[in-house]
């Protein structure tokens, strides 16, 4: 089955999708919201900027981040003076490049929920005597859930299948930063194709099922409304 | 209680200049054509505009007042509107959207069950809204907004969405609600036989600003003489029901000690004797006699005296006679008035047929003006 090292790099490539799904839920939700209310002309500015991952060729994003994140920048210098380690070719970095790049992924449907929900039962709310927060947590987040899990799964899904961030900026460290996509490229440079079969194999199952959980989801929300 | 506002604000189609100082109680309608800015009146006041420049007062607490920077915000005025969409909550069944309601009220004084029994909410309590019929889903918001309890309660045409049937339902709910639980309420709509069934005091809005206000009759009797009046010309009444006649499909209504009138038979179930019946006869419907009519067909005749005359438009006259200190209104053709010699003063009989006299809940004789 697996080799050991080929196992280090499945829980690392799924402890970073976990994380970085959790951290775009946490950042990209206000963001989704701010946009989707947003009336000013500068929203397709905004709007522009969080769909730029999906254009950019990665290893772009990957070339600034590491420039950014290297021990003699700003940032770096930040990150080892609060942490005490270095923000290069660590497990921090491919999670940071990996929320820039999956952030459309989430930002996206949730914007566009947020937008088709519209004002009208947050106003009720409002006159019921609902706060803000009261009415994000119990009118919008149960009427747009459904958006919330394909959300989550697109970003789960797209981070998973990263490569170019995260071999620019992560390096490849066993344990660390070495994610299935890079195993598998690592095999074929080996000629190892038998090990770069099943790893492969494994990836694009997994994404079918993911996918097709997410879209059952969808079309059974659809049905509903 | 006191509501004093002054609003200004700009609109595309628009420039709204809204005054008005005075104390609310019962029903107050608010009557005007679309574009007239009355629905900007109702979101300013629950705090769901902020595109608004002026000041708000309710009960002498500043709800808003731009020169002095101070909004109040929407959940914080404890001001309820039911909506003409009835915008319940589509994840929430009956019972939860009243819960949702409850559960942020601040007094929580109102017992939930009652309020269930008094809007017929009982057997709907498990159902999703997508389910419940355009006057179910009305009536759960109109429970909705009593169960938090509001100091003022704020309708947006709430009726626009129903059939007649379910209009007439709602108000008469409406009004039992009101007598019952005494929440100041401001109802808008573009229907003057609407308001003129539960308002006791109304409110006109016409191009942005209030052109009159004060009791209900009144305003329409005054709007009547208006030149480009907005509504249908009419005589607005408040009478009280004194007898059912099943035999002859009548029910009778006092006028006076010594005059009774009479309209189609209604429900005694829902207009018992004894209770006050709002109605309106149009102006078209009553006619002028010099003499007293004693064959007719007609039921309904009066003997008064013409106390106003002027021109409706270019072929026919408004004519206003006092009969009992109640004043009626007929519109009679310029042909009519010169051969009847008509002037102020002038002793005359008018009459009308039972049917003319329009209340909002009589399907037999209802149109909508």
């Amino acid at each position: 089955m697996l080799t050991d090292p080929d196992y280090m790099a499945l829980i690392t490539t799924l402890k970073m999708a976990s994380v970085t799904t959790i951290i775009l839920l946490l950042i990209g939700t206000p963001m989704a919201w701010y946009l989707a209310k947003m009336k000013s002309r500068a929203k397709v500015f905004f709007e522009a900027i969080v769909a730029l991952p999906l254009v950019l060729p990665p290893t772009v994003l990957g070339f600034y981040l590491l420039i950014a994140f290297s021990p003699d920048s700003f940032l770096g210098q930040a990150w080892q003076s609060l942490t005490g380690e270095a923000l290069a070719f660590s497990f921090s970095a491919i999670v940071i490049g990996s929320v820039l790049y999956s952030l459309p992924f989430v930002v996206q449907p949730l914007q566009k929920a947020f937008e088709q929900l519209g004002d009208h039962y947050l106003e009720v709310a409002a006159t019921l005597g609902a706060g803000s927060l009261d009415r994000f947590l119990n009118v919008v987040f149960p009427m747009t859930k459904a958006s919330f899990i394909t959300a989550a799964c697109l970003g789960f899904a797209h981070t998973i299948g990263e490569f170019g961030v995260v071999l620019m900026i992560g390096g490849n460290i066993p344990d660390q930063t070495r994610v299935l996509s890079i195993a598998i490229f690592d095999h074929v440079e080996a000629f190892d194709y038998a090990r770069a079969h099943l790893l492969s194999l494994s990836l694009l199952i997994g994404s079918v099922l993911l996918l097709a959980a997410i879209y059952l989801l969808n079309h059974r929300q659809q049905i509903k409304a | 209680m006191q509501l004093n506002i002054q609003l200004s604000a700009h609109f595309d189609h628009i420039d709204l200049a809204l005054n008005y100082q005075g104390t609310l109680q019962g029903i107050v309608g608010i009557f005007g054509h679309s574009g007239s800015g009355k629905s900007t009146l109702l979101r300013a006041i629950a705090g769901l505009s902020n595109n608004v420049s002026g000041s708000i007062y309710y009960k002498q607490q500043c709800l808003f007042n731009s020169k002095e920077n101070i909004f109040v915000k929407a959940e914080q005025r404890n001001i309820a509107l039911v909506f003409q969409d009835s915008r319940l909550f589509p994840h929430l069944s009956v019972l939860q959207n009243l819960q949702f309601s409850r559960q942020r009220s601040r007094t929580k004084q109102l017992n939930v069950d009652e309020i269930i029994a008094l809007t017929q909410l009982t057997p709907l309590l498990d159902k999703k809204p997508a389910q419940l019929s355009g006057g179910e889903q009305q009536r759960v918001a109109l429970a909705r907004a009593i169960l938090a309890e509001p100091q003022l309660l704020l309708l947006d045409e709430p009726l626009s969405a129903l059939d007649q049937q379910n209009k007439v339902a709602l108000l008469l709910l409406l009004t039992k609600v009101q007598k019952y639980l005494k929440i100041p309420m401001l109802y808008v709509s573009h229907s003057l036989a609407e308001l003129q069934q539960v308002a006791d005091n109304l409110l006109v809005l016409a191009q942005g600003k209030i052109i009159d206000h004060g009791n209900i009759h009144h305003v329409i009797h005054r709007l009547n003489q208006q030149q480009h009046s907005p509504i249908h010309q009419q005589t607005s009444l408040s009478l009280v029901i004194s007898k059912h006649d099943k035999d002859h499909g009548l029910t009778a209504l006092t006028l006076s000690e010594k005059h009774t009138l009479y309209l189609p038979l209604l429900s005694a179930e829902n207009y018992p004797v004894g209770s006050t019946l709002r109605c309106f006869i149009f102006a078209d419907d009553i006619s002028i006699t010099i003499e007293a009519p004693h064959q007719s067909s007609i039921v309904n005749h009066l003997s008064g005296r013409v106390s106003a005359i002027q021109p409706l438009n270019q072929h026919s006259m408004l004519v206003t006679i006092v009969c009992n200190e109640q004043e009626f209104f007929s519109q009679i053709s310029v042909w009519s008035y010169k051969k009847l010699n008509l002037a102020e003063k002038k002793q005359v009989f008018i009459q009308f047929k039972a049917s003319a006299i329009r209340a909002f809940a009589n399907p037999n004789n209802f149109i909508e003006e």
